[in-house]
């Protein structure tokens, strides 16, 4: 069960968090778009990138 | 989310900190002069997975962690204010005077910020994280900055970026920025705003040029542009993340870079009157060592608690009041004397003298929600002993309160008090006065100055300089002292 930390992390800053981090982001970086252009292709469904969702306590 | 002060109001009430209450995991109280934290069992698990740290040794021993101990047993304490399903009680180190971050000089922030980082990499290298980035986190014990808040401790889980990134640019990051790059000082943009300065906001006030500074392309000007793109894709894009395999290593990354981001800042106050004040003041040698002279038998004529040196600009006399006062308070408007004052006291290791810098004719007020969260002076420990230095001729004439209403002020504070008054004839004085129409300020005179203080005090002494301008008066509350009578010619 994933929980909510109870600041909201901010969408945009989350993505720049993995820009910014370097060699360290590389990977995760090409994992976040290439995971967007399967969806994008449709070749994976938005179901199969879907959390469980936690409830929002921010 | 703090600690108070050993002189608080009713210390001994047992009450909720009111400053405490946005994390449900962990709550501050007090109760018999203590303080408390009280814990849920998410909380609880994540404190016990802290103790068994290397950091959590380490950072105590040396200082820059509060002092903390779970508790065997909550018998005994108001069980009104624990936690609902309370799992466990933490006992914490007191702080000798609660401070608040617009209240701080330039490098009292950055030094915070950087013990939050340095905590925040420990943390991570031991499989925890920081859950927030606020600096009301931290205290200062006199020059030391100090990490309060426990609860900000809990395992990192996978997948979950550093979620204290963005508070951390709001509420460090882009305040020292303002200052060091722009000469914007940050007090007033962070005592208008609990949460700080948003990536919004921050881009609005940097030119084109700003993007080409360490660390403002990435924090400032891509964040803000991302921030806008990405407003309403919370969950989304939480979740690619998640999938994408955010690592413990790339927040490792990101803190390190902030760190040199942090690190490589810069600000020097400017050169001007203020900052030479002590070197070259208006009034001759002999006179500044009979003031040192009799501020130093008042401190040392009974053991003081908590001193206020207001006005106290280079420090000389919070000093002197340091001799004979437990703690001190050497606050001031100008931030240059107290920026310098704050760097030689932090190499010496001083752990006595706090350095704060505000503008008393528009001091620190009740702030945040209920305006209960933060609060103003007096509100956080009222002083024994007020040291107001050639101070009341700023107030009166360069801040247009009132002479009464000034002694009115230091009155309710009810502690004793070494007051300086200059005379009208006073270069200094004479200097504010000038640009002035004439005739203003009618009750800026040595006899109505005198018969206010003695309505309001005891005075017990009263010395004039050699140089006859200023005058030097103990007081202690009306009621408690043996007053003198002012009408006679000064001995």
């Amino acid at each position: 069960m994933d929980l909510l930390a109870y600041l909201d992390p901010g969408s945009g800053s989350m993505i720049l968090q993995i820009i910014a981090g370097g060699a360290a982001a590389v990977a995760v970086t090409a994992k976040l778009y290439w995971n967007r252009i399967l969806k994008f292709l449709r070749i994976r469904k938005d179901d199969e990138t879907a959390e469980p969702q936690p409830t929002d306590s921010a | 989310m703090q600690s108070p002060t050993e002189t608080s109001p009713r210390a001994d009430e047992a009450r909720h900190e009111p400053g405490s209450f946005r994390d449900p995991e962990s709550r501050v109280f007090y109760s018999g002069g203590n303080v408390y934290r009280a814990l849920s069992q998410d909380g609880l698990d994540d404190f016990k997975a802290l103790q068994e740290t290397k950091l959590f040794e380490r950072f105590t021993a040396d200082g820059r962690l509060v002092q903390t101990k779970l508790l065997d047993s909550t018998a005994g304490l108001p069980q009104e204010l624990l936690v609902k399903d309370c799992a466990g009680v933490l006992e914490h180190e007191r702080i000798p005077f609660v401070s608040y971050p617009y209240e701080w000089t330039f490098s009292m922030l950055q030094d915070a910020a950087l013990l939050q980082l340095d905590l925040n990499l420990a943390a991570l290298e031991e499989g925890l994280i920081l859950k927030d980035s606020t600096p009301y986190n931290v205290q200062f014990i006199g020059s030391k900055p100090v990490f309060v808040d426990i609860g900000s401790f809990e395992r990192l889980r996978d997948g979950e970026p550093w979620v204290g990134y963005r508070q951390f640019c709001m509420l460090y990051l882009y305040p020292l920025m303002l200052q060091a790059v722009k000469g914007v000082e940050f007090h007033s943009w962070l005592r208008g705003c609990i949460n700080g300065i948003t990536p919004a906001q921050m881009r609005g006030v940097c030119s084109f040029r700003d993007r080409f500074r360490k660390g403002f392309y990435l924090n400032v000007f891509l964040h803000s542009k991302l921030e806008a793109k990405h407003a309403d894709r919370g969950k989304e894009v939480k979740s690619e993340v998640k999938k994408a395999g955010f690592k413990k290593e790339l927040i490792v990354a990101n803190v390190k870079r902030m760190r040199k981001t942090v690190g490589s800042l810069t600000w020097d106050p400017p050169e001007g009157v203020w900052v030479a004040y002590g070197e070259r003041n208006s009034y001759s040698d002999v006179d500044a060592e009979r003031k040192d002279e009799f501020v130093r038998e008042v401190v040392t004529s009974q053991p003081w608690g908590l001193t206020w040196d207001i006005g106290a600009n280079n420090g000389r006399y919070s000093r002197i009041a340091a001799e004979g006062s437990k703690n001190v308070l050497a606050v001031d408007a100008d931030q240059g004397p107290v920026e310098l004052l704050y760097r030689t006291l932090r190499d010496e290791g001083d752990q006595q003298i706090l350095t704060l810098t505000m503008n008393l004719a528009d001091p620190t007020p009740n702030l945040g929600w209920r305006g209960l969260e933060r609060k103003d002076m007096a509100g956080r420990g009222k002083p024994d002993l007020v040291l107001a230095l050639a101070l009341i001729h700023h107030i009166a004439i360069a801040a247009n309160v009132p002479v009464a209403e000034f002694v009115a002020w230091l009155a309710s504070l009810e502690t004793a008090l070494v007051i300086e008054f200059p005379t009208r004839e006073d270069p200094m004085v004479k200097k504010l006065l000038g640009p002035k129409r004439e005739g203003l300020h009618p009750d800026y005179e040595r006899v109505n100055f005198e018969r206010v203080l003695a309505d309001a005090f005891d005075v017990e002494r009263r010395e004039r300089s050699q140089s006859g301008t200023r005058l030097l008066y103990f007081a202690r509350p009306k009621g408690s002292g043996s007053p003198i009578d002012l009408t006679q010619p000064e001995g």
